[in-house]
């Protein structure tokens, strides 16, 4: 049982700053997802902990140990692939016994070991066959199972869910998060997708371009996003956003936009550009003391809710989540409120976030 | 698609031939036809011939006497085709494990980027481009007895060195051999170069993550993965190897004695040399059915290695 | 638990790959020179590395028009006509088998006609040692009239390279996605159409590959062309084999000229296809 910490990690190729001086103390037992768009360094990240990438500046501890240094097969860890990396030529068995044959472990521990693996993640009955047969699910379990019979002190993984079709992915998901609650080990997994962030992560390190952008539980990062890029990474729909500019008035402020101006009340803040931020579930369709006149310009029943896309004469259609019963259609000219206790305000240059 | 003033009957024509059932058989005519009136009819004669006693000095074919199996019972009496049958599987047997060996090695070795990758790949893939006489040419101007290869013999071992490569028995074969691997390296290197690179990159990975050591991974992960590569290598160099001529026509002329006299060789002199153009046929028939029990053998196990790689590849 | 110092391996890498290196070069080399050297400096013990006095006089010779002789222990050996014979034998040979041998592969991807067994049947006529099919062949094209011609010998290269072909234009073919093809169809193109506009231009280094492949394989050959040639038609790997066997005045000069003018334009030709070489040689073996 370990936790991880990454101390000022650097990973440099050529000219790019792939990884770019990050800071990130994992406690043991921690379900950690390092997620962000594609190219933002969190697979770098992750070999970098696995040891095959080389660090170019930096360290890495693993529990008590500055593992730096060390070889990959030193580290006591089990790394999931995104293509799972299953030896094709060999059969299930004999896929899951390897690592112990490395260790040169006895025949009949091995046997022991396999058998018990793979029955607490349901494959014993696939033994004998070899990857190119299983489903996906099934090729899945076997990966895991991999991992398992070593019994490592940290789990990695890299994007493991990617290659499963949706519903085995959120079967997959739970299952997950179930082993961890068994075996209480730490967890490092890379994820390009937020929702898999959301739902499976005691905390999420936000990344972008080789920095972290934010560390935080999943409602945190959530509601209390620290920066426009995390505002927008997360959540479906994305978060509205409207540029404008805050002009500060005797108590608070007023932002204003090309068609929009609210007065935010208890905001002290510096005048100059802004981007206000609001998610689709704040934006009601209602009067109200701050309305706004708009048009119905696309509407998109999701079952239990129906997103509407309002033309309120900015440059970009606010999208609204309202309730299914809602009888809506396009062309209506409704008016919209914002729920302003949940306006989010960003710096207009930094894309910080702007408190008050 | 079509000009207005198109003749119909081209238009017709164009129209047949664009239905699958024609199209697809269109490329197959030609080439079937040039087997069917080269090589099928040749084979005929072939065996035709052998059942002859015939030298070109004793007329027309066509009007020799028919004489059943003697050719047959002549060849296979004739210890020297025989010797030179096993020598030429000898040689293959000798050079091809030995140039594959060298070519994975060499493989091996350029496997990762370093400084001077290209340039070693370049000059290794040399030899696999000149012309075999030429080969054996060189090597003969090399090895005579006053020669450069006797002298950096001697340089190296500090002793002179004066091997008669050309006119004794063994070192001649071993010329020969050294050719065909001097040559042929070239593409092992070829073929192993391209198969190191196909490798898939994770599951590797995933055995360095486990703790598994170089030799661990090369010999449980890399090894088995290469297996189809080998086949293709082994399969290709035993292939031409059996067929070898120029080496020993340009090296040694099949000298001395008959030292290096490969199949191929003594073929060429009983039907050029000799004359006696039945024998080589009968001869032909049994080289023939010994190199296609050998082919069938490798075939078959290239398309079971290449329906393997289709299983694995869906994994 | 430090990673290995790492200096040692480089050196024994690069010691081994320069050993290698040096065989490799040493041949060429060596002809390379003795095709500079007159004929004083040809057999010298110890033998010159680099020509005392270099000169051209044995290309000078050879390529000079005139045909090979062999008189009074003297021989003299011509390649005017040869390199013309080799270009015209092996360039048509080439193709016409890339010709006939892509289009058959085309028709095999996408039809399977001839069966599923047919690439591996026509690579059995590979493995056949040429000098089995020598024999007939000269009574044969004695009869047909077709000994020492070009037509004869482009023919049997032809046949000969076909099965290279045939597979090495299979791994190009199987490169081309059906969909584009499809597509092509859908938008209303016939099937030449389709062959012209999609087919060829995406297998277009595929087929200068297989061909430069070919060529190569046609110019080196020996025993086809020894036994169906005479006078009119003559290669240059003959050149190379006439008076081997003299013991005395074997000219070592010009015939150092001839390979090197054999070889350079083939080692300049192997260059250019050497990175495609891989994906034809595949026999659909490797991974991609």
């Amino acid at each position: 049982m370990a936790g991880i910490q990454l101390e000022r990690l650097t990973k440099v190729f050529g000219a790019t700053r792939a990884v770019d001086g990050i800071d990130l103390t994992i406690p043991d037992g921690e379900f950690v997802v390092l997620v962000g768009p594609s190219g933002c360094g969190k697979t770098t990240t992750l070999n970098m902990i696995a040891g095959l990438e080389a660090p170019t500046a930096g360290d890495i501890w693993i529990g008590a140990a500055r593992v730096t240094d060390w070889e990959p097969g030193e580290r006591s860890l089990g790394m999931v692939f995104q293509s799972l990396a299953l030896f094709p030529h060999m059969t299930v068995f004999e896929n899951i016994a390897f690592p112990l044959r490395i260790k040169r472990v006895a025949a009949e521990e091995i046997a022991r070991r396999v058998r018990t693996v793979s029955d607490t993640v349901h494959v014993g009955h696939l033994l004998g066959k070899r990857p190119a047969t299983l489903s996906g699910g099934e090729a899945q379990r076997v990966a895991l199972a991999r991992t398992l019979v070593v019994q490592p002190t940290v789990f990695l993984m890299d994007e493991p869910l990617s290659s499963l079709d949706a519903k085995l992915r959120v079967e997959m998901r739970t299952e997950l998060k179930r082993l961890h609650a068994a075996l209480r080990s730490t967890f490092v997994y890379v994820t390009h997708d937020q929702a898999e962030a959301m739902t499976m992560a005691d905390r999420i390190v936000v990344m972008h371009q080789g920095q972290i952008q934010q560390v935080g539980r999943p409602l945190e990062i959530y509601g209390d996003p620290a920066n426009r890029f995390v505002a927008g990474f997360f959540g479906v729909p994305a978060m509205n956003f409207v540029e404008g500019e805050l002009r500060p008035e005797t108590n608070g402020a007023r932002f204003v936009a090309q068609a929009l101006g609210a007065t935010l009340p208890g905001h002290s803040i510096v005048a100059g550009p802004a981007s206000l931020g609001i998610r689709p579930e704040h934006v009601r369709l209602a009067d109200g003391r701050e309305s706004w006149p708009a048009t119905v310009s696309l509407i998109e029943p999701l079952g239990d809710e129906t997103l509407v896309f309002l033309d309120y004469g900015g440059p970009a259609s606010l999208v609204a989540k309202v309730d299914a019963e809602e009888k809506l259609a396009v062309g209506d000219r409704r008016s919209f409120t914002l729920r302003l206790d949940r306006v989010l305000l960003f710096d207009g240059t930094t894309g910080g976030r702007i408190m008050g | 698609m079509t000009a207005a003033g198109t003749p119909a009957a081209a238009d017709g024509l164009r129209r047949w031939l664009e239905r699958e059932r024609v199209f697809k058989w269109v490329p197959f005519v030609p080439v079937q036809g040039l087997f069917a009136l080269l090589l099928l009819p040749n084979f005929l004669l072939l065996v035709y011939l052998s059942l002859l006693s015939w030298r070109i000095t004793r007329g027309a074919w066509w009007s020799s006497a028919f004489t059943g199996l003697d050719a047959f019972q002549r060849a296979l009496e004739d210890t020297r085709f025989l010797w030179a049958l096993g020598r030429t599987f000898a040689f293959a047997a000798a050079a091809v494990p030995l140039e594959l060996l060298l070519g994975f090695g060499l493989a091996l070795l350029c496997r990762r980027s370093f400084h001077g990758r290209r340039f070693y790949t370049s000059v290794f893939l040399l030899p696999m481009m000149i012309v075999p006489a030429v080969v054996g040419y060189d090597l003969s101007m090399l090895l005579i007895d006053q020669g450069p290869f006797n002298q950096l013999l001697s340089l190296l071992t500090g002793r002179t060195i004066t091997v008669r490569w050309l006119s004794e028995y063994t070192p001649a074969q071993l010329a020969v051999i050294g050719a065909d691997v001097w040559q042929w390296t070239a593409l092992a290197f070829l073929v192993f170069t391209s198969g190191l690179a196909g490798l898939p990159e994770e599951p590797i990975r995933a055995a360095r993550v486990m703790g598994a050591s170089r030799w661990q991974i090369f010999w449980h992960v890399e090894l088995p993965l290469l297996k189809p590569v080998i086949a293709i290598a082994v399969i290709l160099r035993s292939m031409e190897a059996l067929k070898i001529f120029d080496y020993p026509m340009l090296l040694t002329q099949a000298g001395p004695g008959n030292a290096t006299e490969t199949v191929a060789v003594y073929l060429w002199r009983v039907g050029w040399e000799f004359a006696r153009v039945s024998d080589a046929a009968a001869m032909s028939l049994i080289l023939l059915v010994a190199v296609a029990l050998y082919s069938l053998v490798a075939i078959r196990i290239l398309r079971r290695e290449r329906q393997r790689l289709a299983e694995e590849g869906a994994a | 638990m430090r990673r290995r110092g790492r200096w040692l391996f480089p050196v024994v890498r690069h010691a081994l790959l320069l050993a290698w290196t040096a065989v490799t070069l040493f041949p060429i080399y060596w002809m390379l020179m003795t095709s500079f050297k007159h004929a004083g400096e040809w057999v010298t013990w110890p033998p010159r590395w680099f020509p005392h006095e270099p000169t051209l006089v044995n290309y000078v010779k050879v390529l000079t028009p005139g045909t090979s002789t062999f008189e009074l222990g003297r021989q003299t050996l011509k390649i005017l006509k040869p390199i013309g014979d080799s270009l015209i034998v092996s360039g048509f040979g080439a193709l016409l088998a890339v010709v006939l041998g892509s289009a058959l592969a085309y028709s095999w991807a996408r039809f399977g006609t001839g069966g599923r067994s047919y690439p591996y049947n026509i690579l059995s006529i590979r493995m056949v040692p040429p000098i089995v099919i020598a024999v007939p062949f000269v009574v044969y094209f004695v009869t047909l009239r077709l000994l020492d011609t070009y037509t004869g010998l482009i023919l049997v290269y032809v046949a000969t390279c076909l099965p290279y072909v045939i597979w090495m234009m299979l791994a190009f073919v199987e490169e081309v996605p059906v969909e584009l093809e499809r597509a092509a169809r859908l938008m209303g193109a016939s099937r030449f159409r389709v062959l012209r506009s999609v087919v060829l231009p995406l297998t277009a280094s595929g087929l200068v590959v297989t061909f430069l492949f070919v060529f190569i394989l046609n110019w080196s050959e020996l025993l086809l062309a020894m036994t169906l040639t005479n006078t009119e038609v003559s290669t240059i790997p003959i050149q190379l084999n006439k008076f081997q066997s003299a013991n005395e005045g074997r000219d070592y000069g010009p015939q150092a000229a001839i390979g090197t003018i054999a070889t350079l334009p083939v080692i300049v030709l192997g260059f250019v296809i050497q990175k495609h070489l891989l994906r034809g040689f595949s026999f659909g073996l490797l991974r991609k």
